[in-house]
């Protein structure tokens, strides 16, 4: 499902953020990308969303080649992608359903998918209640459930968070943690890019470490990655 | 596009204009400035033209028939006259008629009054042309009817008119031309200000795999808007203006302005359209070198 294959990344600037990354990823699986700031996370996870090209190796995601993806399929890539940012980057001006129902609305869904689907999604994530709610009368992690509910929408078949619990209290983490765990046990590939050891530690999933734009450790075992950031 | 994605689009297009309001006050309000700058120049050059038009129309040739032309021979020379493609118009005045209005004349009415019965005064044609830049040819086709005796007229007058009237036409386009490229980058980069207030949106819109079309299409609708709020707003201000102030200007009897009733439709239409198209380029530039910069 996603490839790196000898991935090379240097920016203008002269910064070379990943420096010949081999990495495989199946279907399904549920994996946390950890490593300390500047380590070269964001690089990665940029390189999978197509916001940054490799500057050579070859990076495949979802069958798509992407060192050779014309800009008219960048859409239908990103379509098979949700992504749920630290940040949650909501519309504060559209209530919780709208923001939901506009990822469907962005892809040319009808009005009743979007009826049938979007309550179907808020339940999932636990904030049915909240559907006519505007972003700002939420808490942070209700936010974030925000921001899952339109990752999820589309039915993608990877999720990529980006340090989904970094803006949320501790206890809220964990409750994302497992919804994310509940989705990926539906069949769904899940990214996390996280920095926090004992959420890596409380779940025991595989772990990729980056360190100065390299590969260090790759293992089921997260207390032995722990040790190493 | 499916309808439904359609009335969504052309509603994001119209919630982005009111929701980024003061954006769009600002978008407006620099396009009524330019549409208002370039629909002045118009007129200005339109109501130069009209005073061209003015003398333009007294430049009349006078063609006077052989002495001792009979009716049909008159008729004959007229109908010859108005067949020349470049004759707009054919007024002609008889010898009898002639006589009658100079003899109403103070200076020479006493001396016309002895000469009744030996009337010296010709049947005359006078004859405007449609396009003074053909003068020379058109003169040359009258000269060759038989039955004229003499063809009177100010080739000299005639060129100058159509060398400044085309001068003004070639100024008036190279000004209002550069006016509309100033407002296209003026307005350009106002949108750019409101793109960048929505960049939220445009990258969630991106994050979630919306086509650049899907993208650029509430833009689209919001230049549009824009474009013909502006133009309607220009219109109004232009007429109320003008009707006011062109009363007041005082230029000589040639020199009357062009009534608005003339070119009302073709201000309402320029402003509007130009307005448009200027919003919907406008809004395209923009996004696209957002998108350019910030999308792939």
């Amino acid at each position: 499902m996603i490839e790196f294959r000898n991935v090379h990344k240097i920016y203008d600037t002269g910064v070379e953020a990943l420096k010949g990354v081999d990495i495989k990823i199946d279907d399904g699986e549920f994996v946390f990308i950890v490593g300390a700031s500047g380590a070269g996370k964001s690089t990665f996870m940029k390189l999978i969303t197509h916001e940054e090209v490799a500057t050579s190796g070859e990076v495949i995601v979802s069958n798509f080649k992407l060192s050779k993806l014309r800009r008219r399929q960048i859409p239908y890539l990103r379509r098979s992608m949700g992504i749920v940012f630290q940040d949650f980057r909501l519309i504060n001006t559209m209530t919780v359903f709208d923001n939901v129902a506009f990822a469907m609305r962005v892809v040319g869904a009808s009005r009743r998918e979007i009826r049938r689907r979007v309550p179907y999604i808020l339940g999932l994530v636990g904030l049915q209640s909240k559907a006519k709610n505007f972003p700002m009368e939420l808490s942070g992690g209700e936010q974030q459930r925000v921001g899952l509910a339109r990752a999820l929408v589309n039915n993608p078949s990877l999720i990529i968070a980006d340090e989904p619990t970094g803006n949320i209290d501790p206890e809220l983490s964990y409750e994302i943690m497992e919804l994310l765990t509940e989705i990926n046990r539906r069949g769904t590939t899940i990214l996390v890019v996280t920095h926090e050891h004992d959420l890596v530690q409380s779940f025991n999933r595989r772990v990729i470490q980056i360190k100065d734009g390299l590969v260090v450790s790759d293992t089921k075992e997260p207390e032995v990655a722990m040790y190493e950031i | 596009m499916r309808f439904n994605t359609l009335r969504f689009l052309i509603r994001e297009g119209f919630r982005g204009m009111v929701k980024n309001g003061f954006m769009s006050a600002v978008s407006v309000l620099v396009l009524v400035c330019c549409l208002m700058i370039t629909g002045c120049a118009y007129l200005l050059i339109e109501n130069i033209d009209h005073g061209f038009e003015s003398i333009y129309q007294e430049n009349v040739v006078a063609a006077y028939a052989e002495e001792g032309t009979d009716k049909e021979g008159l008729a004959a020379i007229e109908k010859a006259i108005k067949s020349i493609d470049n004759v707009a118009e054919v007024e002609f005045h008889s010898k009898e008629e002639q006589l009658k209005d100079y003899s109403s004349d103070k200076d020479i009415g006493a001396l016309l009054t002895d000469l009744e019965d030996d009337n010296p005064l010709p049947d005359t044609y006078m004859i405007h042309f449609k396009d003074l830049a053909l003068f020379d040819q058109t003169v040359k086709k009258i000269e060759a009817i038989d039955g004229l005796e003499q063809v009177d007229y100010d080739s000299a007058l005639a060129k100058m008119l159509t060398s400044a009237r085309s001068m003004v036409f070639t100024v008036g386009i190279w000004i209002v031309a550069l006016l509309l490229v100033v407002s296209l980058f003026i307005i350009v980069n106002t949108i750019k200000l409101t793109v960048y207030s929505r960049r939220l949106e445009i990258y969630i819109m991106r994050s979630v795999g919306a086509t650049r079309r899907f993208i650029r299409f509430p833009f689209v609708v919001e230049g549009i808007a824009l474009g013909i709020i502006a133009g309607g707003v220009t219109y109004g201000i232009v007429y109320g203006v003008y009707e006011l102030v062109m009363p007041l200007v005082d230029l000589g009897k040639k020199f009357t302005p062009v009534p608005f009733v003339t070119v009302w439709w073709q201000l309402l239409v320029g402003f509007m359209g130009v307005g448009v198209l200027i919003g919907i380029i406008g809004s395209w530039i923009s996004l696209s070198r957002y998108l350019k910069e910030n999308m792939e």
